[in-house]
């Protein structure tokens, strides 16, 4: 029924036209009255086709419909009026599409669905968590999709990470190999190289945070508008935050780390001069 | 141009740099002839221009003033890419860190020159060969530098300067780097290279090399103190 | 040689240049991704509403196709008067219901389609036929799975629920005579098609004379869109959508994608940039004395910008052939969890691989390298060669 709500056509405003009885009043969702002009007071025409008679009926109230995440990108138009008039209108007959049902309180409501079930025919009754589980169905698919996206590009932040770790301390090869040369051991250099990547690590984090706290007012401003609707499309909790920072100061360590290891298990003097030297035994060096 | 004239002109050098503040000048008012065939040693104390005077003859280097002109060409007034390709065809550098592609093989790094002349391969190949034999390294082609002892790497260095049948090669401390054995085999070559015909100029501290040539030029400050011949001419 | 140097150079440092073309890899591959998702969706649906050769479907005014329960009324007439519009080859109608089969006491509820089997474009038969009399019905796998009935198998089955005698209305036995793949319908979902007479009658006066929607397709060589104006002018009670109005529909609600795929697109490009640009970087600021002493030997600036954003390029392409190969398995990765959204049709792809999807990928990733490798290499080869060459000499 409410989805034949939406197959209604209204007509054109009559101002002149008297009415035969005290026409009905409907109330109607703001996005229809913007789009289609109709104001508080406005007289239109009901009908269930096209091209039918219809019912005169007033715009008595404008109503702001609920930010349901499941109806969003649907862009129909929603008209609310008295039961036994739409059956009337559309003629359903004494039908309904469903009942909402109120337990006295939560605990009986298990054995209330038990009751309806077992009287019921061609019908069924459910908890409004089942139903708010099936509708949610779509989000959970666009959040697995998200998560997909984001260990993606987490695997290629690390990579990323590891290379350009990789290529600074390659830089600075000399300094670490006069370093070593000089006394300092490999696990302080390795230490500093860390402390540094978390550094970076750190900084770059924080930015992150900062330009992904704006992207979500981008995305909520832009989605809300097109959508025409109070949602919140984007959310950063700190929850959130402290998982990226989290995994990016982790992946920056373990990058730093692990570019360290690889450069000071090369001896210091091949780090200086490039030049890979073979270890020659006294025994294979005649007359040593 | 006959053989009768020059090689190379240098006419009233100068070269200045700022050091913070400071205006250094590195060569002042320096003239020189280099001729044909000559080998010539430029001697002189740290700092005192030597090695900017080289540069300046060799046209990586622009002048404050002066002018430099090398078998009739001013080079000083050359474009970076004209002086470029005149460097290419007619200038061999050796350096004191040899400065080889480390990627690349001891006989790839001698046809560089020659593949950027858009030389044939395969002539770039023989002759990369045959430079590399002059310069006694006949079996080390495939070597790479990191595989060849300094003076290996400098006889590599000095075959690639020789590559495109240079008339002068420039060599800033060829000798520096190498030990004294080393260092007078490197001075034999160079004395071989010049006896073939190529015009050698060398800038050192090492004494040896510095008799060896046919002329030495002393600097001091920026500029030229002594310039006397120690071939008899 | 200028190949030989940028390969020696590359090879030179095996880890680092490994790890770069592994990092562009993934770069590309999220790219290839988000190409293809910009068009999957677009491209795939637009192939399913042609599959069957049907370019207009006619809905009750102001819904899209099966969007509502609304009906079309008059059936009847409506086919009579497409059928006198000139262009329209072949009218396919259908009625939407749900049919309650009845099997070892238990009831199974499926969509019921009714359609006329000589020209319907809903189901393809994987084995058996179409219905040829009233009392003949076709199934999905997921129907036969649930109900167990087999082929030839007679069935009792309702097409709604009379409260009040507590009973099913408009019982009819029906034989099963095919197996089908519905092309519309979701996976896992029950699916039946049948005479839409037969379902008419089932359903009682609610869908006497009435259908759901009419599929139509045009002569060979006919313009739709003048078809489709001629429909409109002669029933003003319906919608008429043609495929290119059902594409921008579907470009509408699922924009999100599209948007989602230009930005995750355009990261994945600058990930890929900002990886070779830094690899590049370091890699000149490293040999910027191998690099003063060419241009001293004389190898042109040019010359050695040319190697040196090679070297980039060749990083960006061995990494995106690479990204090649793993964006598609992505894909496929993707695609199966976004299959899963409610209500879409089983034949519905978002990633659709098209080879110029592969060619712009690569292209956009090529060009990314050598605007990534010119400028530190502008910057290398054109420091002053008797300064760097000090410089360096005292590093």
């Amino acid at each position: 029924m409410v989805a034949a709500l939406l197959a209604l056509t209204l007509l054109q405003s009559i101002d002149s036209a008297p009415p035969h009885h005290a026409p009905r009043t409907i109330a109607i969702d703001e996005r229809l009255a913007a789009d289609a002009g109709i104001r508080l007071g406005d007289r239109i025409v009901l009908s269930s086709t096209p091209d039918g008679l219809g019912d005169t009926v007033i715009v008595s109230a404008l109503v702001r419909r609920r930010a349901d995440p499941s109806e969003v990108a649907r862009a129909d138009y929603r008209v609310r009026m008295h039961l036994d008039e739409l059956q009337s209108l559309i003629g359903y007959g004494d039908r309904v599409d469903r009942f909402a049902v109120a337990t006295r309180d939560s605990a009986s409501t298990p054995s209330a669905i038990r009751a309806i079930n077992a009287a019921a025919f061609g019908f069924q009754a459910f908890a409004s968590r089942e139903i708010a589980v099936e509708t949610s169905r779509t989000f959970l698919v666009v959040s697995r999709f998200h998560r997909a996206i984001g260990v993606i590009t987490i695997v290629a932040s690390a990579i990323f990470l590891l290379c350009i770790m990789l290529l600074k301390v390659d830089e600075r090869r000399r300094d670490v190999a006069a370093l070593r040369l000089i006394g300092i051991s490999a696990r302080s250099i390795v230490r500093s190289v860390m402390v540094e990547a978390a550094l970076v690590a750190g900084v770059g984090s924080l930015a992150g945070v900062g330009i992904g706290w704006l992207a979500s007012l981008l995305i909520n401003w832009h989605y809300r508008a097109v959508y025409r609707t109070p949602l919140a499309f984007a959310v950063v909790t700190p929850g959130i935050v402290a998982l990226a920072v989290a995994l990016s100061l982790a992946l920056g360590l373990a990058a730093g780390f692990l570019a360290a290891q690889r450069l000071v298990h090369v001896p210091a003097l091949e780090l200086l001069t490039g030049r890979r030297e073979r270890r020659v035994d006294a025994a294979a060096v005649p007359n040593a | 141009m006959s053989d009768a004239e020059p090689l190379l002109v240098a006419r009233d050098l100068h070269r200045d740099y700022h050091m913070g503040d400071e205006r250094v000048h590195a060569v002042r008012g320096v003239s020189l002839e280099i001729a044909r065939g000559d080998s010539v040693a430029i001697v002189g104390p740290s700092g005192c221009g030597k090695s900017t005077l080289l540069n300046l003859l060799g046209g990586i280097d622009h002048p404050t003033s002066g002018a430099v002109t090398i078998d009739g060409e001013r080079i000083d007034l050359m474009r970076d890419r004209d002086a470029t390709r005149f460097r290419l065809r007619h200038i061999g550098f050796v350096f004191q860190r040899f400065y080889l592609m480390p990627a690349l093989t001891a006989i790839e790094n001698v046809e560089l020159p020659m593949a950027e002349a858009r030389a044939p391969r395969g002539a770039r190949v023989e002759r990369a060969r045959e430079l590399l034999t002059y310069v006694g390294l006949a079996g080390r082609h495939d070597h790479r530098p990191a595989q060849l002892s300094g003076g290996e790497q400098q006889r590599v260095a000095i075959a690639r300067a020789l590559a495109n049948r240079p008339q002068l090669v420039l060599a800033d401390e060829p000798t520096g780097e190498l030990d004294a054995r080393t260092g007078a085999e490197m001075i034999g070559l160079l004395g071989r290279v010049n006896a073939d015909g190529t015009t050698v100029v060398v800038v050192t501290h090492d004494e040896d090399l510095a008799r060896a040539a046919k002329r030495v030029v002393h600097m001091r400050d920026g500029v030229v103190v002594d310039d006397r011949r120690q071939d008899g001419r | 040689m200028l190949f030989r140097l940028a390969w020696a150079t590359l090879t030179r440092h095996r880890a680092r240049t490994l790890l770069a073309m592994l990092g562009v890899a993934v770069s590309a591959a999220m790219l290839l991704d988000m190409v293809m998702l910009s068009s999957g969706m677009r491209v795939s649906f637009r192939s399913l509403l042609l599959s069957r050769g049907f370019q207009l479907r006619i809905a009750p005014k102001g819904t899209l196709p099966f969007d509502t329960d609304a009906t079309i009324p008059d059936a009847s007439g409506v086919t009579r008067t497409l059928r006198a519009v000139p262009g329209v080859a072949t009218i396919s109608p259908v009625l939407g219901g749900q049919l309650h089969v009845e099997v070892n006491g238990r009831a199974i509820t499926s969509v019921a389609l009714g359609v006329d089997p000589r020209v319907q474009g809903d189901y393809e038969v994987l084995a058996g036929r179409s219905p040829a009399a009233p009392n003949e019905f076709v199934a999905s796998d997921d129907f036969l799975r649930a109900s167990g009935v087999r082929l030839g198998d007679t069935v009792s089955a309702a097409a709604g629920f009379d409260p009040q005698l507590r009973s099913y209305a408009g019982q009819r036995r029906l034989v099963l005579v095919g197996r089908a793949r519905f092309l519309y319908m979701p996976a896992e979902q029950k699916s039946v098609a049948l005479p839409i007479p037969t379902l008419q009658a089932m359903r009682g006066s609610d869908a006497e004379d009435r259908a759901s929607l009419f599929m139509v397709r045009v002569s060979p060589g006919a313009n739709v869109d003048t078809i489709l104006h001629r429909v409109e002018t002669a029933l003003p009670r319906v919608s008429v959508v043609s495929t290119e109005t059902a594409m921008r529909q579907v470009d509408e609600r699922l924009s999100y994608f599209r948007q989602l795929a230009v930005i995750l697109g355009a990261v994945s490009l600058g990930v890929g940039f900002l990886l070779v640009t830094t690899l590049v970087t370091v890699s000149v600021n490293e040999r910027l004395g191998e690099i003063v002493v060419m241009r001293a030997l004389g190898v042109v600036r040019g010359r050695i910008v040319q190697q040196i954003v090679l070297e980039g390029v060749a990083i960006m392409v061995i990494g995106a052939l690479v990204g090649l190969g793993l964006g598609l398995g992505t894909a496929r990765y993707l695609n199966s969890i976004l299959a899963a959204f409610p209500g879409l049709p089983a034949a519905i792809d978002f990633f659709v691989f098209e080879p110029r999807d592969a060619w712009a990928a690569l292209g956009m990733l090529t060009v990314a390298g050598i605007v990534a490798g010119i400028y530190p290499s502008w910057r290398g080869a054109s420091l002053p060669i008797a300064v760097t060459l000090r410089e360096e000499a005292v590093g």
